[in-house]
């Protein structure tokens, strides 16, 4: 394998290291500069500008929460399928279109029965 | 500039049935939320209708050419119709048993029908993949349809056990036959089937390709076990009695009948076309010890059973057994003496093993099986209570008691499909029995069979036991009897009928079953 | 270079799926399961499968743990208490994985990377579109119908009020 195959991360790395060292870098330099003077105000909890909420943060979700999670990972699957179609649209033509067609309307049946039956529905 | 490959109304023809299928499911699930009126009666008949013209369809091609479409990830051939006939039979049954079950539990819904539909669909065109990935993602549609299906009452602790368990271990399944074929991808680079059974037999003579045979026996084997759990073959069936006797019984029936028929089905095209290249017994013997272990642990496990849908679902497992006799005589090579758990007896001097023999037992059998296993748990839903499955004595050999004198028909329909499960002429599951064995003995496989006979008399001890208590307990005072239901009377008299003739005239399917005989094996 | 990132991301996969099944609480273990999707990701990259790899991320490390990570919250589970049970079927399960392993050890030995060298537009996302859409046709199509079924599935389970 030659090392330009993968010439395109490079940017990718570039960045990791960036915001990595950047973030390395802040909170070392503040821990080393920054003046320490703590009192009881300033080590209280702080959550936003209100009150701290009482007990512990895993609270039970609603299984609302899920089934949206459920449907979205559904539709999230279906548009990594576009992708390769869209990159191909012109070479495909009409053929590739019929495809996606026939694809696209199973997806809106199956998001017409989500909607009507109410899975999209909050307060249900 | 890409080559767009041309499609002819001849690719379509094998996809027809589940074409069909899926646009009947389409079909009820959007009149499920489009239609405002309360009355939802239509839906099962839309249902029988589509699983109807599914079977004819997939009749009208039994006698078309075999060949492979759709650049060869599909294949049309007698083997792959029938099988699809037998699914479309098995649903269609199964569509006929729900309404009176699901109106007795107010849970009548459109989703029910259009996931049985659904799973129709990928079973059908689950049998006629010829291509792993095609053949995963079939798999795949049809098992998520039984999953929701089996999760579909979850009112008490064992339905939702029931859907719970068949979906880890379907899952896990699943995941273990995609490694297979992830492995066996990997040394034969090719995932369709012809192809790779072309490769494996170059892995299996050339011996600079020998050091792939380790990687291809690993994946052979791991597809093996996907499948072990999706017929139920011991030591692969733990799931099989809770999911079956939690799922709802018309789902029960469904998955014994079709989702098998099929599973079996494209376990048999999967080792037929990549075991032509595949020298020894193999195959032989893994299908062999399948069988072995099968046929003795569900019926011994059935054996005290005093629940009779628990025992049904042993029952199924033991009758996955003695499939695997017929699957393994088709792996059996002339000449061969020795392989498989219980030896091969020598063939006469050139007799070649029968391979579209025991394919046409074995489309035999899954069709008898199929009709037997949808009559039997319609009998046991249509007896249940609602209010006595919580304390899982719903369908205790009690409930059965003296049902000769308050339901005479169902008594007979009862006992005939009893009769076909335990082997005992003139019934259909006696010929399918007969079918295989012979098959199986003309393959060589005498010390199987024996097992496999004497199994079928221990058999024959806990189905007669039912045809006892119907007919010789004095049935319970406070025995309530159910409502009368048409189309739950009519899938039974359809199935008693269909035992019947196909066990007293098995000659009249002589034709079509030759046909099946006849696998596309491609290039 | 390439060896040495393939030994770096394989031992951290292999670190990041240790800790999902080692750690006590559920949370540690899906975070440690974003880890082991990363390092995938990592190594379809170096194999040149440049379109998996961003799915890997975008799909699994995206979507599929937002959905493991509501299941959590939804169940509300605590951390394990005490030592884990040595029962008879964790100790079938452990034998039959080590069989397992012990096989694909053997099966993968012979196995030496070819040194081939694939066309510069292998794993992009127009070549795969150029095969999905025109050879895997069937495939293709039946994913449709997969995931409606799975929509389906998925609201008669968890919308139901039967």
């Amino acid at each position: 394998m030659t090392p330009d195959a993968l010439a395109p991360y490079l940017p990718l790395l570039a960045v990791l290291v960036l915001a990595g060292g950047l973030g390395a870098i802040v909170s070392v330099m503040s821990a080393l500069l920054g003046p320490k003077r703590p009192s009881a105000v300033k080590s209280t909890i702080f959550e936003a500008g209100s009150e701290p909420s009482p007990g512990s943060a895993r609270q039970r979700f609603a299984v609302k929460f899920y089934v949206v999670a459920l449907l979205f990972i559904v539709f999230d699957i279906e548009t990594v399928f576009l992708y390769p179609w869209a990159v191909n649209f012109k070479a495909l033509g009409w053929f590739g279109y019929g495809e996606m067609a026939v694809f696209a309307v199973t997806l809106v049946i199956g998001l017409a029965y989500v909607w009507k039956k109410g899975a999209l529905d909050w307060e249900s | 500039m890409l080559t767009l490959p041309t499609l002819t109304s001849t690719d379509f023809l094998p996809l027809w049935p589940a074409l069909i299928l899926s646009a009947g499911a389409c079909l009820v699930l959007l009149s499920e939320v489009f239609l405002s009126s309360a009355s939802r009666s239509f839906q099962p008949l839309l249902t029988v209708i589509a699983t109807v013209l599914g079977a004819l369809v997939a009749a009208a091609t039994v006698f078309s050419v075999p060949t492979g479409v759709f650049g060869g990830f599909v294949v049309l051939d007698p083997f792959g119709s029938l099988v699809s006939l037998v699914i479309c039979i098995g649903v269609g049954l199964s569509a006929l048993l729900a309404p009176a079950f699901l109106r007795g539990r107010q849970a009548e819904r459109g989703e029910f029908y259009a996931l049985l539909l659904f799973g129709g669909a990928g079973m059908s065109l689950l049998v006629l993949s010829n291509e792993l990935i095609f053949l995963f993602i079939n798999l795949e549609i049809l098992s998520i349809a039984t999953y929701a299906l089996a999760a579909y009452l979850r009112r008490g602790p064992r339905p939702a056990e029931a859907g719970f368990k068949y979906f880890i271990l379907g899952a896990f399944s699943s995941a273990v036959l995609l490694y297979g074929a992830a492995l066996l991808f990997g040394a034969t680079r090719s995932t369709l089937l012809p192809q790779m059974g072309a490769e494996l037999a170059r892995i299996f003579t050339d011996p600079t390709l020998s050091d792939r045979q380790p990687l291809a026996y690993c994946g052979l084997a791991l597809i093996g076990a996907g499948f072990g759990f999706k017929i139920a073959a011991v030591p692969f069936h733990m799931w099989t009695p809770d999911v079956y006797e939690g799922a709802p019984t018309p789902v029960t029936a469904m998955m014994s009948a079709a989702v098998k028929a099929a599973a079996f089905a494209a376990m048999v095209r999967v080792f037929l076309v990549l075991g032509r290249g595949i020298p020894g017994d193999a195959l032989l013997t893994g299908f062999s010890t399948l069988a072995f272990l099968t046929m003795i642990g569900g019926n011994l496990l059935a054996l005290p059973q005093r629940n009779v849908k628990r025992m049904l679902a042993y029952s199924s497992i033991s009758h996955a057994g003695y499939l695997l006799v017929g699957v393994a005589s088709l792996f059996v090579k002339s000449g061969t003496t020795k392989g498989g758990v219980l030896g091969v007896t020598a063939l006469a001097a050139g007799a070649t093993p029968d391979t579209a023999g025991a394919l046409r037992g074995i489309l035999f059998y899954l069709l008898a099986y199929t009709v037997t296993t949808v009559g039997a748990f319609g009998v046991l839903g249509a007896l249940e209570r609602r209010d006595d499955e919580v304390r899982g004595f719903a369908w205790d050999l009690d409930r059965l008691a003296g049902l000769a004198q308050r339901k005479p028909a169902w008594a007979v329909a009862m006992a005939v499909f009893m009769l076909s499960l335990g082997g005992i002429p003139p019934m259909a599951g006696f010929m399918g029995k007969l079918l295989i064995f012979r098959s199986a003995v003309d393959a060589g496989l005498v010390g199987l069979v024996i097992v496999g006979v004497l199994t079928s008399a221990v058999g024959a001890y806990y189905y007669l036991r039912v045809v006892v208590y119907m007919y010789m307990r004095p049935a319970p005072e406070a025995g309530g009897l159910p409502e009368r239901n048409l189309s739950t009377e009519l899938a039974l008299v359809l199935s008693t009928v269909a035992v019947v003739v196909l066990g007293v005239l098995p000659g009249i399917t002589g034709t079509w079953l030759s046909r099946g005989g006849s696998v596309f094996l491609g290039r | 270079m390439t060896t040495f990132l393939f030994y770096f991301f394989a031992i951290l996969t292999v670190v990041a799926a240790a800790g999902v099944i080692a750690a006590r609480s559920p949370m540690y273990s899906a975070m440690s399961l974003v880890g082991t999707f990363f390092c995938l990701a990592a190594i379809y990259a170096l194999l040149l499968a440049h379109t998996i790899a961003v799915l890997q991320v975008l799909v699994y490390a995206g979507a599929i743990m937002v959905l493991f990570l509501f299941v959590i919250m939804l169940l509300s589970l605590g951390e394990a208490v005490g030592p884990a049970k040595v029962t008879f079927p964790r100790v079938v399960g452990g034998i039959a994985s080590a069989v397992l392993f012990a096989f694909l050890v053997v099966a993968a030995r012979p196995f030496v990377p070819v040194g081939a060298q694939p066309p510069p537009s292998f794993g992009t996302l127009q070549s795969i579109g150029a095969q999905l859409y025109t050879q895997w046709l069937a495939p293709f199509e039946a994913v449709s119908l997969r995931v409606l079924v799975a929509r389906v599935g998925a609201v008669v389970v968890a919308k139901s009020r039967v």
